[in-house]
């Protein structure tokens, strides 16, 4: 498989970055090119600039006076999954870093490049040069393959990060033509499989900021596979757990699912049963049965709504067990 | 539309230099393969999901198909042909041989330059390591117990500033 | 028997050293001055008439020089199986229908890939769209879309059959009315896919000499010969399919191809060499995959566990054209018939056509859909009459000398041998059912299964020879057509040849896979290299080696009887002053004997005296002399909570004569386990009217490093392949992802009571039976 022909600009600031995207006609970002390229050469896009900020600097990661933690989007994943910082400070983000892929995709993949991925379905993300010609919604056209009778969209948000961030109540710095403003992780996210990402066509982000945290807290990030790398999640969830100075009442729990639906989603549900309980084993599991509730849970890549409900339970057990394992200090 | 536009570049392969046109969209497999005539970093898919195209940036394992070659100058690549370039084998390719985790070959390349990686990095890696480094590798022949023998043995093998 | 200095070791491979530096050049590795690339353009419908192609548009596109359809070819089919009763039945470019989504309508060469893309896209075809079918099932019925006219001798009023197998001995119906227990049960096995890592590749180059140079990545290059120049109706002599290294094949590179062809065609239209490197989400989608399987299956048996009577019923989804399903129903017979003694025995198999790409031999060829069925079954059996399941296999297990239904004679047979180590091995009967009743996330199991292979059985080109060739210095070069596609083929043959002559492997140079330069080969698979090519090999050595004793006795003024050899050497045995090295007797021989500079010939078919292979609708007819046993034993352990299954550990106590490279063997052991519990888990070819919805490495998941499981294995009754000759070898590289796929299912209803009787053994399947899902 190859790439289409196309040019390349290398900005030199993420203004320069943006004001190309708004100006070049039919441009795209590219920063470890392990999410675009692939779809480039299955015929998804053929974008022909690339905006490349491969190459650029990358700033470490720096902790302000305030005790925020402030990430360069363009950090390689083997980067976010490694750094001290984060390890120490965002360990939830470190821990859905080191699960994502193989080795040599999070050496060339960057944090920024994870949140903005694209939705999946099996349908889309293949050649169509002899099978599902027809467009479906997600290729521009009027349907779908996978539920015929549907009007919508199924593709899935499949990002290990996303959920991760979502419990860290991390905000993202954007840089934009227009120029520079600040969201919450939520609001990156539209939920809309045929346009997961909110950002305008002539933005970039350029900073993922982690507030601190203080008093007692504990993360823990399950990923459900068939194989153990190498795969996108059948359901992914991240945990963090902040408690009380006894280690074991939960002050507040953050739980974010994703890979089953157009974003990440928080599971209000279960946040709500485990505030102020105590974090047993037996607390734990009666949480897990909680999580599908409210939750938009759809089935995709061959796992069915039915098998994808009871696996997520099982995730979430896990991840919350580690979690308040991690307070406890357990292994 | 516009045409098909080279840019002069120079890459640093194995130590030596080579001077070429590549136009943006040649990947490095590509450049590696059709126009060096290095053929031993190999394509199995072309789209970075069966580890067959890793060799070495910097000394940290990529995967050529999913890199522009114009993106590649002034950095450091190491592909297979590399290893044993004075005709002597490396402890990775020596324990692989030993231990015969080499069946059709096709993956060898790439679990050869991702195992040389990790044992540079980790030069004591446990099982845990080795699986984090190489399951971004297929291998449909061995069923990779060998091959995990192998990088086992490399290690004890390795010497210690390499 | 003297001393074993090559056979037996653990020898490197001979081709190691190349592939581990990168320096093993493979098809896709071939640069040709001035090649072109090749595309295909391929049927977006499963099943429609061909109307009109128009390609003027296309050749328009700068850089095409040349577009082929059917109608640039002579229209000669070809087929897996080419015989009277199953003649060829494929167009290499479809005529005037196409019956598959993928399949191959025409071809461009261009000087780049952009523009023969380009001219794909700007060829025209007029389709008429048909009604399809894609079920097995459904296509049989009355009323189904007619992808070929039924089998002509198949007059039971049933559509859509590419062929049948039927065959029966004894009495099924008095056999059910002995029996204490009968049970039946319906197994389906599905579609999975070979996952080769080098993709298809072809480069062919047709010269101004009138010859046709062909470089392609496959199983055997006399096979493929014999097609090219039949389609393409060149003489044999004119095609040459040459040497290179393959990357992994496992049964989905044998017969003819339609890139192969058309990379021919293209080069003799544009004179200039032509590559086609099938994409990997093309062989995803529109290449050969396994052979999907559905075995219905009555057993019944004594109280004691005795057999007296099972009727099998087969169906198979070949695809749109016979493929390999005419031999797939046939060897489903085969693996039934061999293990066991079955006294009254009735099968009937059907190979039908769908609206599928073509499917084809996958490491096994249905021994792994069949023995999943009938080893499952005979557990339950077992359960139900309170009988272990060790007992039950002991009991029914064939033995040495045993004559099997079809003639054949098992000779020597270690299955009970296996059976009772392996038990010992992993203490099987103390760990089976001793996790009952416990509670807790992870449930462990243990199961077995058993099975049986067989090598070197006839099909073209039937047999293999080797050329053995002495050069001055007293090395030899090995000559052999034999296709190393990873299971180590020139470095057990180089092994031989270094015994029989006593001579170091480094001494030996092997010339393999050209259909020009080496003898004729049987081709890989079948799993026939160690046991037709092997024995070639040890009877050209042999005749160098008598040369050389017969020489060397004349020189000496002794007798050949009383010659031994040894590190190049000839001797008078106990004189070891009285001796000639090689390289002398070989000057020698060129001296005294007008010029003749040793060359040792040698060649070997099974059932030398069987004018044929077996009939594959009757089974009549003798088989081969080689049958392999084996038992396995799997260790899973089930996650209940998400259904996901992992294989802790795989035992296989084997019979397969004497290993040739022990080191060797074990590879091909841990591959085939590593390929079962891919089967068994998590790779799925999932389809959807005749389309695949998951062509990528990504979503056909095939086992990762992570997922490798710890492999033992025991060797039972080696010392009996050293009785009457130095060395007996029988087969391993098909024979071990069958019985492990079985115990896995037995495992799983050990570990958690869930029986399964469909693969893949999927985590929704497990929580579905478990009550957790519904």
């Amino acid at each position: 498989m190859y790439l289409p022909r196309f040019m390349i600009e290398r900005p030199e600031s993420p203004e320069e970055a943006a004001t190309l995207l708004k100006v070049r006609k039919n441009s795209h970002l590219v920063a470890g090119g392990t999410e675009l390229f692939p779809r480039m050469k299955y015929g998804l896009c053929s974008p022909e600039i690339i905006i490349s900020l491969k190459g650029s600097r990358v700033s470490a990661p720096q902790i302000t006076p305030e005790g925020m933690l402030v990430l360069d989007a363009k950090m390689s994943l083997t980067a976010v999954n490694a750094s001290p910082e984060i390890v120490e400070k965002a360990p939830l983000l470190a821990m859905a870093a080191g699960r994502v892929a193989t080795r040599e995709i999070r050496n060339m993949g960057t944090l920024g490049g994870n949140l903005c991925q694209e939705t999946r379905c099996l349908y889309f993300n293949q050649k169509h040069t002899f099978q599902f010609r027809e467009p479906c919604f997600k290729r521009g056209g009027e349907a779908c393959y996978f539920i015929p009778k549907g009007n919508r969209c199924w593709a899935v948000f499949m990002s290990d990060l996303a959920p991760a961030l979502f419990c860290l109540d991390a905000s993202v710095n954007i840089v934009g033509s227009g120029g520079v403003r600040q969201i919450e992780i939520h609001e990156l996210y539209t939920h809309d499989p045929l346009k997961p990402i909110s950002l305008k066509p002539d933005e970039i982000i350029t900073k993922i900021i982690i507030p601190k945290n203080e008093g007692p807290s504990g993360s823990g990030f399950a990923k459900f596979t068939m194989r153990g790398g190498m795969e996108f999640a059948g359901v992914n969830v991240g945990v963090f757990v902040e408690t009380e100075n006894d280690l074991r009442t939960c002050k507040e729990a953050k739980v974010a699912v994703g890979a089953v639906s157009g974003g990440p989603q928080r599971a209000s549900a279960v946040e709500a049963f485990l505030k102020n309980k105590g974090l047993t084993d037996d607390v734990i599991h009666a949480a897990s049965r909680e999580i599908p509730e409210n939750l938009k849970i759809v089935p995709h890549h061959g796992y069915s709504k039915g098998y994808l409900t009871e696996c997520l339970k099982s995730q979430a057990k896990t991840a919350l067990t580690d979690a308040t394992n991690a307070i406890i200090g357990a292994t | 539309m516009f045409t098909n536009q080279k840019q002069l570049l120079e890459l640093s392969i194995n130590g030596e230099s080579y001077e070429l046109a590549a136009a943006c969209q040649e990947t490095l497999l590509e450049v590696l393969r059709n126009r060096l005539g290095l053929t031993g970093t190999k394509e199995g898919c072309g789209t970075g999901e069966c580890g067959s195209c890793t060799v070495l940036l910097e000394g940290e394992p990529v995967l050529a198909c999913l890199l522009l070659a114009v993106d590649c100058e002034n950095k450091r690549i190491e592909t297979i042909e590399g290893q044993s370039l004075e005709g002597i084998m490396t402890p990775v390719q020596e324990a692989f041989l030993e231990k015969g985790a080499v069946q059709c070959g096709f993956c060898t390349p790439g679990m050869v330059m991702a195992s040389t990686a990790l044992l540079k990095r980790n030069p004591d890696p446990g099982r845990e390591d080795i699986m984090e480094s190489l399951e971004g590798h297929l291998c449909r022949c061995t069923g990779y117990n060998k091959i995990m023998e192998s990088v086992q043995h490399a290690a004890k093998s390795y010497p210690e500033k390499k | 028997m003297g001393d074993l200095d090559y056979v037996g070791k653990r020898i490197l491979r001979k081709d190691g050293p190349e592939k581990v530096t990168g320096k093993a050049i493979y098809s896709v590795d071939i640069q040709l001055r001035g090649k072109l690339v090749g595309r295909i353009l391929r049927s977006p419908h499963a099943h429609a008439r061909i109307l009109n192609i128009d390609t003027r548009r296309a050749l328009q596109v700068p850089g095409v020089k040349a577009i082929i359809t059917a109608k640039d070819t002579l229209g000669i089919k070809h087929g897996f199986v080419e015989t009277p009763r199953y003649p060829a039945d494929q167009y290499p470019l479809a005529m005037d229908k196409v019956r598959f989504v993928g399949e191959e309508v025409a071809a461009v060469a261009a000087t780049d890939r952009y523009a023969a893309d380009e001219a794909l896209e700007l060829i025209e075809v007029e389709y008429e769209v048909l009604p399809a079918v894609f079920d097995p099932e459904e296509a049989m019925l009355s009323g189904a879309p007619e992808i070929h006219p039924t089998h002509p001798k198949v007059k039971e009023g049933l559509l859509n059959i590419g062929g049948k197998t039927a065959t029966a001995w004894g009495d099924v119906e008095a056999g059910f009315r002995e029996a204490d227990y009968i049970r039946e049960d319906r197994f389906e096995s599905h579609l999975r896919t070979h996952g080769y890592l080098e993709p298809q590749a072809t480069v062919a180059s047709f010269g101004s000499d009138g010859k046709l140079n062909v470089w392609t990545s496959s199983q055997g290059p006399f096979i493929k010969r014999a097609k090219l120049a039949k389609t393409l109706g060149l003489p044999q002599s004119s095609v040459r399919v040459r040497k290179a290294y393959v990357g992994g094949a496992f049964g989905g590179k044998i017969d003819l191809f339609s890139h192969e062809f058309c990379a021919a065609l293209l080069s003799m239209k544009t004179s200039r060499p032509v590559e086609i490197i099938a994409t990997r989400e093309e062989i995803f989608t529109a290449y050969r995959h396994g052979q999907p399987l559905i075995v219905t299956i009555k057993t019944g048996v004594k109280k004691d566990g005795t057999i007296v009577a099972q009727q099998l019923k087969t169906i198979n989804n070949s695809g749109a054209y016979r493929g390999s399903g005419v031999v797939v129903i046939f060897l489903a017979w085969g693996f039934t018939m061999v293990p066991y003694r079955v006294p009254n025995l009735k099968y009937d198999g059907y190979s039908v056509y769908t609206n599928n790409p073509i499917r084809t031999p996958q490491r096994g060829h249905g021994a792994p859909q069949l023995r999943f069925a009938v080893e499952s079954q005979l557990d339950m059996i077992a359960e139900e009459l309170g009988l272990d399941p060790m007992e039950i296999r002991l009991k029914n297990a064939r033995n040495s000398g045993e004559m099997l239904p079809n003639g054949d004679n098992v000779h020597n047979c270690g299955l009970k041998d296996c059976l009772l180590d392996i038990s010992k091995h992993t203490d099987f009967k103390n760990k089976y059912g001793s996790h009952k009743g416990e509670s807790g996330r992870f449930q462990k199991g243990i199961g077995v299964g058993v099975s049986s292979y067989f090598g070197g059985s006839l099909i073209y080109p039937n047999s293999s020879s080797v050329l053995v060739k002495m050069n001055d210095d007293g090395s030899v070069t090995l000559l052999t057509g034999a296709m190393d596609i990873g299971q180590g083929a020139e470095t057990i043959l180089s092994q031989i040849v270094a015994e029989e002559l006593k001579i170091p492997m480094e001494e030996i140079r092997v010339v393999a896979a050209d259909t020009e330069t080496t003898p004729v080969d049987i081709g890989s698979w079948i799993s026939g290299n160690a046991y037709v090519c092997g024995n070639a090999a040890r009877v050209a050595a042999g005749d160098v080696r008598e040369k050389l004793k017969a020489l060397a006795a004349e020189e000496l003024e002794a007798n050949a009887e009383d010659m031994v050899v040894q590190d190049k050497r000839v001797y008078v045995k106990g004189s070891p002053d009285q001796t000639l090295s090689y390289a002398r007797l070989v000057a020698l021989s060129i001296q005294k004997h007008r010029g003749d500079p040793i060359i040792g010939n040698g060649h070997w078919r099974t059932m030398r005296d069987e004018p044929t292979h077996p009939s594959l609708a009757s089974t009549k007819g003798r088989w081969t002399e080689n049958y392999a046993f084996d038992a396995q034993t799997a260790e899973v352990e089930v996650d209940t909570e998400t259904g996901k299954v992992k294989l802790l550990k795989a035992v296989t106590a084997h019979d397969c004569g004497f290993p040739i490279n022990p080191l060797l063997v074990e590879g091909q052991i841990d591959g085939q386990i590593s390929m079962a519990l891919g089967h068994a888990f998590m790779e799925e070819i999932m389809m959807e009217e005749g389309r695949t919805l998951n062509p990528s490495w990504l979503d056909y998941r095939m086992p990762s490093i992570r997922n490798m499981a710890e492999s033992e294995h025991l060797d039972v009754i080696t010392e009996q392949y050293r009785i009457g000759k130095p060395y007996r070898t029988k087969e391993v590289g098909e024979g071990y992802v069958s019985a492990i796929l079985a115990a896995i299912a037995n495992a799983i209803y050990d570990a958690v009571g869930v029986r399964l009787f469909s693969t893949p053994f999927t985590p929704e399947k497990i929580l579905k039976g478990l009550g957790k899902i519904k």
